[in-house]
Order: C-alpha cells, then structure tokens, then sequence
C-alpha cells in the first residue's frame, strides 16, 4: 500500500464530509445526537483502520489503533449489505462481519448517513441562478426516476424470463428419458434398414 | 545547536547566538504572506498528509490541552481544534509575529474561534506552567530554534506526565539517490520557485541550507531522549525527507 494514502483518503472523506453536512440544513442537529462517539471501521482487503469521530460540526476521519466506541471488520463484497439492518445477523454468522463494541453507535451512524440530504439545488444555484437550478434538479430528478423504473422493469423482466426458462427447460429424468427414446429410435432405424437391404437383396 | 564561543548556524553561516533569532525572524516576515502557498507549491501538497500523519501519531482525544509549538499558519491547529472539541484548548505558539497574524486571521475565517489560544512564545523559554499540555506538536519549527536542547526541555517541562511530544521535521532521506535528487530540488529548483512566487531567493536558500544542518533521525532521537523524554521514536515519511519524532514523558 502507497505511504500517507490512508491519510489522503481520509483527508479527501473528511472534505467531502463536511460539504454534505453544509448543504443540509437539518444534519447538524442530527448530527448532535452522534457527537463524541466514535466508530472504527476497517475492510478485509485493506488493512487500515479508519477510525470515524462525531463532533457537532462535522464527522471527522483519521487512521490509527485506539480504542472506540464500536469497531467493524467487514469485507467489499458485505459491504453493501451492511445497509439493509435485517441482513446484519446473518453476515455476522456467515463470518463476513465483526462488530466488537456499542452496535447502536454503528446504527447511529448507519441511520445518519442514510438520512443526510444535501440540498444540491442550493448549492447548484449559487452558480447558475434559481431558475437554472430548479430546472437542473427537475430534471435530474426525472432522469433518476425514469433510470429507477427502468432498472426496475428490467430485474422484474430477467426475473420473468428466468421463470419462465426454468419452467419450459426439462429436468434431468426429462432429459434422460428424452435421450433413451432418442437411442431407442436410432437402434430401431438400423434394424428398417438391414431389413430393407435384406429385401433389395432377395 | 550552540558552541562554546556561542556561535550556531544559520543555514550554512556560522552566527553569534543572538543573532539567530532575528536573522530568523526576519527569514519569516518576509515569507510568512505567502507561506502556505508555497508550503503547496514546494511539497505539491503532500505537508498536508505529513501533518494529518502527526494527528493520527497524537493520540489526541476531545478534552485535551494541546500546544501547538512553532504553529505558524495554524494547518496543524485547525486539525487538533476540530479534535478537541468545546471541552479542549489548542493553543497555537510562534515566535514570529507576522506568521502568528497570518495563522490567527486564517483560523478565524476558517469558523475556528472557541477553543484556539494565540501566544507568541520562544520555544526555549516557554511562558507556561510546569505539566500544561496533554500533546505537544512542533511542526517545521524546531530546526530554527537556536538552541534545540533548551527548546527540548522546555517542552518536557510543560508536557503532562503521560503526556506526549510529536517533532515533525525535515530529515534524512534513507536512500543516497533520493538525497540526490531532493538536493538538486532543494538548491536549484527550491530558491528559483521562492523568487517567482514570493519574491524571495534567499529565504528559500536559507530553507535549504537549514534542512541539511538539522539533526538527522537518529541525532534528535538522542537529543529528545537526553531532554527526559522515554520511549522516542520515529517515523521516516516520503523516504526520510520528512521525520515524525515521538516521545512520552512519564
């Protein structure tokens, strides 16, 4: 791993960090009932601890091995499942997650980041005008609704066309009994023809 | 470091002792409007990491006493600040009276007001009581410093027990191609940029030649050990041209 690049990263995610809770007004306060607790975080496939402190400003990143109120050890592939709090029991089972600490303090974290808004059109309006941004953020919206569906009608089609293929393919007895007929047919046409060659013969 | 005749450098010259702190500071009236600027320019933003690198060695918990020793513009305050929340005190100390404006007036508009302490102090002297500070940090500061040792026990002195120091300094590059290369940068490259962007060569040049006077790893590490400080280490970053030093006082 590159020198100082835990540093970097947590650098550009505290950046990032306080921006987003800028540009949403209702964060801050949200953001007061996490000050002070403190969740470590470190990934299977990069072994660096990123260690997330709660202030009332902002949410602060660094790198290092102290204790904290909750630690997590998960992989990239689980990572993405951690947003869904029912499958949580079962990643732990399947020794896909490690929690040690306060679990409420990474569902507090959880629930922060799920909820934090930003109000882009605000921001966006700073540089183009009101007007400008509204039509802006429409029609983002709009598109991201139209990609939604989208999406949507697509893994609901795959999902058809997969039930439906599962329901006319034939099983493995189908497929056994389909190819004794097949062998059954083929010895049957060799003997017509030894017959039939029998009786050009005579 | 001071001699018997107490003279010390002052990059590659040789000046009486006294002379040094004004030499200095004039070094840093002149460069301290465009410090940061440069500070971007001549490490192409990598100080900053080396700075977050020291937040991360420091251990520092909301609630602490942190003296921020030679702060300058403040990079290395506004990070313990943010960290120490309501309940702690940063307090940022520079000889330099200019370069403590410029930090005062950039932590302000940074929204940084509640917890920032500004005093302007000479590290070998330092105007606080005995067991003061939780962490002290000096950043790019000690190698000004005429006499280290004094600048060294000071700190211990004002250092809690438990308590920790971190130096953050340039030092020396671990492998002889690199001390090429970074001596090529330091002396041609280095000065020329100085000239361009603040129209000062010889503050640059002096930059350079005080790195190359600095104690290298292995001399601080010493020097902070014969100061009280116990279980000092340190930590070679971009291939030794900057070392983090770090010591307990117990």
């Amino acid at each position: 791993m590159l020198p100082l690049l835990p540093q970097f990263i947590c650098a550009v995610a505290e950046t990032a960090m306080a921006k987003l809770i800028a540009m949403d007004p209702d964060a801050k306060s949200r953001l007061a009932r996490l000050a002070g607790k403190q969740l470590s975080f470190r990934l299977k496939e990069w072994p660096t601890t990123v260690v997330l402190s709660a202030t009332h400003e902002t949410i602060l990143f660094n790198q290092h091995d102290n204790s904290v109120d909750c630690a997590i050890v998960t992989d990239m592939a689980s990572l993405r499942l951690l947003r869904d709090p029912s499958q949580l029991t079962r990643l732990i089972k399947a020794d896909a997650l490690q929690i040690d600490g306060d679990i409420q303090v990474a569902q507090q974290y959880s629930h922060f980041f799920q909820q934090l808004n930003p109000d882009w059109q605000q921001r966006l309006s700073l540089y183009v005008g009101d007007g400008a941004a509204h039509k802006i953020s429409q029609s983002l919206l709009q598109w991201q609704h139209y990609l939604s569906q989208k999406s949507q009608a697509l893994a609901q089609m795959g999902g058809e066309l997969l039930q439906d293929e599962l329901s006319v393919s034939p099983d493995k007895a189908e497929l056994a009994q389909f190819s004794r007929a097949v062998s059954d047919l083929a010895a049957r046409t060799d003997v017509l023809q030894q017959q039939l060659a029998a009786c050009r013969e005579s | 470091m001071t001699d018997k005749q107490n003279t010390t450098h002052f990059g590659y010259k040789t000046v009486a002792a006294e002379q040094k702190v004004s030499l200095v500071a004039n070094v840093f009236h002149s460069v301290a409007a465009k410090y940061d600027v440069m500070n971007d320019l001549m490490s192409l933003g990598i100080h900053r990491l080396w700075k977050r690198f020291t937040i991360d060695c420091s251990g520092v918990r909301p609630g602490q006493q942190v003296l921020d020793l030679a702060g300058g513009t403040g990079d290395i305050t506004a990070l313990f600040s943010k960290r120490v929340g309501p309940t702690g005190k940063v307090v940022l100390a520079d000889i330099n009276a200019s370069m403590l404006n410029v930090g005062r007036d950039k932590l302000r508009d940074l929204g940084l007001v509640n917890n920032i302490e500004y005093v302007q102090a000479n590290a070998e002297a330092l105007p606080f009581a005995d067991n003061s500070f939780d962490i002290i940090s000096i950043g790019f500061g000690l190698r000004n410093v005429t006499d280290k040792d004094a600048a060294l026990r000071s700190m211990f002195r004002v250092l809690k027990p438990g308590g920790r120091l971190l130096v953050l300094e340039f030092s020396k590059p671990e492998q002889e191609w690199l001390s090429k290369v970074y001596d090529l940068y330091s002396f041609k490259l280095l000065p020329a940029m100085g000239q361009l962007v603040a129209n000062d060569k010889e503050s640059y040049q002096y930059l350079a030649e005080s790195i190359r006077m600095h104690p290298d790893q292995e001399t601080l590490k010493t020097m902070m050990q014969d100061a009280g400080f116990a279980e000092v280490s340190y930590h070679n970053l971009t291939g030794g041209i900057v070392a983090l030093h770090r010591g307990y006082k117990f």
